[in-house]
């Protein structure tokens, strides 16, 4: 009896959507909660896009892009809640987000793979979203923690270490990318003398120090947030005499360790990974340039990403000609895949007018050239990082 | 109303249930019998752990693969709570009122750090994905209409859920709407159950004697109740049934990781709910953990829609531009809400929006004792 009611129910409630003049695409972040800052400069790269976008023509013959935006707070229950909130109230037809990898992970299975929703991250890098049972729906612009990893793993056996420790502050970031790391490192042949964890914000390391120093490593690789453990860490390694060298990857990366530290103790001493965006790479120029006015910096972690997936659901829609839902996952795969003409940031108007002309084209992102896998995910590009004589970082990227 | 508006007002009476559950359980901790368990998030962790280590089809880097039936997963997750409650009673339940909350404090950041640092079990901050979910797997191709055959029901299609979606063609949308009715009629189950349960329990003498502990705890020791035996069992029930909101949690969500424990949310939120809601209220407990969540929940949507009106093209008071950064202001504002409604409420109705009924004894048939008691009672004074 309940089931009859139900369908019934059912039967009349569903109603047919109806395209208005706004296309509606979910944007879920975490804009309040413990990466805040690090998300601005990237809702203002998503939002660059859908500005590009409006300004030269809109979507699909002049609709307007509109990004809505859901907060996830970095936490599984309020991505689940903020993807519920812009696919199902606001019937958006494709998600960007949900910044932190447990939101992300608890969103898309929870709500936008069961509504055949595509989803594009730009910043989740856990490597469990590869595996996930998608229908193709999940893609993301943001690399896999696996590739940082094995790509500083490399450097550091090419830079002659054989021997080092590893120690990594306990989140799902630095934990993902040490743990890669280290497999990495083992697989070159090199040794791992100790793998130890710690808490971050400590006043002191020093006993975590001293155990990782044992068995003779020649360095430490240092997996932590510079302002969390990263730059104690250091101070206390030099002050102890226990490291002189360390490897780190980009939750690392800030003027500040250079400015606490030193120059002097720095110097051939630091190398510091970062996902980058080739500083030569025309496309990456043409975003730094556009991007200039947003108040941000253009290299801020995963901002590239998030105008590149904004830009990507604007194509997919363009390519698919329509804004069902259904077709876009097959579009995206189109547009930002070879073969075809090369599109760069914010050439919205050449894009529109080569699909028109019936041509292929290939989206060449600000954060690289975004061509995606079997699994959704694209490969990652580093720059290595070591502090220069004049005291300021010497970037180098890894071709 | 659309299908759509519909499913996310399911979505949120699902987590204001599963909150209810955790309010519900507080409400014996704290409105039965007066304890300040400040560690709730620790017993919701310890739940929603148990249910995703038991049920998870793929052991992905945490302990798991055991591929258990949601249900009975449910129960040991009430269970392990419980024990774990009852060790940590045993130890620190004679503690007053303030220092109970410093202990249960104490005792939930442990757990969260356990959680967090034992990464063979739980994966550590990664936590563990791809949880199931009671009826995600049901389709309408499952239901027998003519025959009215419910094995389809009855099995709840774990095996269909196990496989993974690859193997289960997605919902329509119709099918969302069964799958999300279904889950949140198990929850409104559960919450009408343990509503039922506790009221029978307040009204009966185990109930008085809890309040009697509250309100006098001399007083009641002096009428001969064995206080830490009944602050342990209203500890130990409590807790259960915060490990029982973990582990639908994790079903909902089919993600956990540490930040699910997270104390903002999992603890500050109920007792906000709590309070609000009318403590020592099971009514109102379930009432403030709806009513705030749908508040904390719902306010996002209602600012979302103002921006976008007044970026509209009709009415042109904002830009695309400004509209994107004025919603984010807007997230930080509903931190704040919560807050204003707390104040509000404790300024205005201190007992909550329900407060207190207490239940009336019954009066004993002794109309001759009565006066004799009186009486012994004005010459000892």
């Amino acid at each position: 009896m309940k089931k009859f009611l139900a369908t019934a129910a059912v039967a009349g409630l569903a109603a047919a959507p109806a395209l208005a003049d706004d296309i509606k695409i979910g944007s879920v972040a975490g804009a309040t909660g413990p990466i805040a800052e690090l998300v601005a400069p990237i809702l203002a790269g998503r939002n660059l896009a859908a500005e590009h976008v409006n300004a030269q023509g809109g979507l699909l013959g002049g609709n307007n892009m509109v990004l809505i935006l859901a907060d996830s707070q970095c936490d599984p229950k309020a991505g689940v809640d903020a993807g519920q909130k812009v696919v199902s109230v606001e019937q958006v037809v494709a998600v960007i987000g949900a910044s932190c990898s447990g939101a992300t992970n608890g969103m898309v299975q929870s709500v936008t793979i069961p509504a055949g929703i595509m989803s594009i991250s730009d910043s989740a890098t856990a490597p469990s979203i590869t595996d996930l049972k998608d229908n193709d729906l999940v893609f993301r612009t943001a690399p896999s923690d696996a590739y940082q990893g094995a790509a500083l793993a490399k450097l550091a056996w090419d830079a002659g270490y054989r021997k080092l420790a590893v120690t990594y502050s306990n989140d799902d970031y630095n934990a993902g990318i040490a743990e890669v790391f280290a497999a990495s490192f083992q697989e070159l042949g090199g040794e791992i003398t100790a793998n130890q964890l710690h808490e971050p914000n400590k006043a002191s390391y020093r006993a975590e120090i001293t155990t990782l120093s044992a068995g003779g490593p020649e360095g430490l690789a240092l997996f932590a947030y510079y302002g969390g453990s990263g730059i104690t860490i250091i101070r206390n390694s030099l002050e102890t005499g226990a490291f002189g060298k360390f490897l780190a990857a980009d939750g690392m990366f800030d003027a500040s360790v250079i400015e606490t530290i030193g120059a002097e103790n720095l110097v051939g001493n630091l190398m510091i990974t970062q996902s980058a965006s080739d500083p030569e790479n025309a496309s990456y120029q043409l975003f730094a340039e556009l991007y200039a006015d947003s108040g941000f910096d253009p290299a801020a972690p995963y901002a590239a990403h998030g105008y590149d997936a904004a830009f990507l659901v604007a194509l997919a829609i363009q390519k698919a000609g329509s804004a069902d839902p259904a077709l876009l996952p097959a579009a995206l795969r189109d547009v930002a895949n070879a073969p075809g003409e090369i599109i760069r940031p914010g050439e919205w108007e050449k894009a529109v007018a080569l699909l028109a002309e019936g041509k292929d084209i290939n989206y060449e992102g600000a954060s690289g050239p975004v061509d995606f896998d079997a699994a959704g995910d694209v490969a990652g590009f580093y720059s290595v990082n070591t502090v220069g004589d004049d005291g300021q970082y010497v970037m180098d990227y890894i071709r | 109303m659309d299908l759509g508006l519909i499913i996310y007002l399911m979505s949120l009476l699902t987590m204001g249930g599963i909150y209810a559950v955790l309010a519900l359980g507080l409400n014996v901790q704290w409105g039965f019998t007066g304890l300040f368990n400040a560690g709730i998030a620790g017993f919701l962790a310890v739940g929603a752990y148990t249910q995703a280590i038991l049920t998870t089809p793929i052991d992905r880097d945490h302990l798991g693969a055991y591929d258990w039936p949601i249900p009975l997963a449910m129960v040991v997750a009430m269970v392990f709570s419980a024990i774990v409650a009852f060790a940590i009673a045993k130890i620190c339940i004679r503690l007053r009122s303030d220092y109970l909350a410093i202990a249960t404090i104490g005792i939930a950041e442990i757990l969260r750090l356990v959680f967090k640092n034992e990464l063979w079990a739980t994966n550590g901050p990664r936590g563990v994905s791809q949880i199931p979910k009671a009826f995600e797997g049901v389709r309408f191709a499952d239901i027998d209409w003519l025959t009215g055959d419910l094995s389809g029901w009855a099995a709840l299609r774990y095996e269909a859920v196990s496989r993974g979606w690859m193997d289960v063609p997605l919902p329509t949308p119709e099918e969302r709407f069964l799958t999300a009715g279904l889950f949140l009629g198990m929850v409104v189950a559960i919450v009408l159950v343990l509503y039922i349960a506790l009221e029978a329990a307040r009204k009966s003498p185990w109930g008085r004697t809890m309040s009697a502990i509250r309100d006098n705890e001399t007083a009641a020791s002096a009428a001969g109740k064995d206080i830490e035996a009944f602050r342990l069992e209203s500890f130990v029930l409590g807790a259960a049934m915060m490990g029982l909101g973990g582990a639908i949690l994790a079903q909902y969500l089919k993600q956990i990781d540490p930040q699910v424990a997270d104390p903002l949310t999992a603890t500050f939120l109920v007792w906000v709910m709590l309070i609000a809601g009318g403590s020592a209220n099971n009514k109102g407990a379930i009432l403030g953990a709806v009513l705030m969540y749908a508040v904390w929940s719902g306010t996002e949507i209602l600012s979302q829609k103002l921006l976008t009106f007044l970026s509209s093209d009709t009415v042109g008071l904002l830009t695309l531009a400004e509209a994107g950064e004025w919603s984010i202001r807007f997230a930080y504002l509903r931190v704040f809400l919560i807050g204003l409604i707390l104040q509000f409420i404790l300024q205005r109705r201190p007992q909550g929006l329900l407060p207190e009924k207490r239940p009336k004894p019954r009066p004993k048939p002794s109309p001759r004792s009565a006066p004799e008691a009186e009486k012994t009672g004005s010459t000892q004074a």
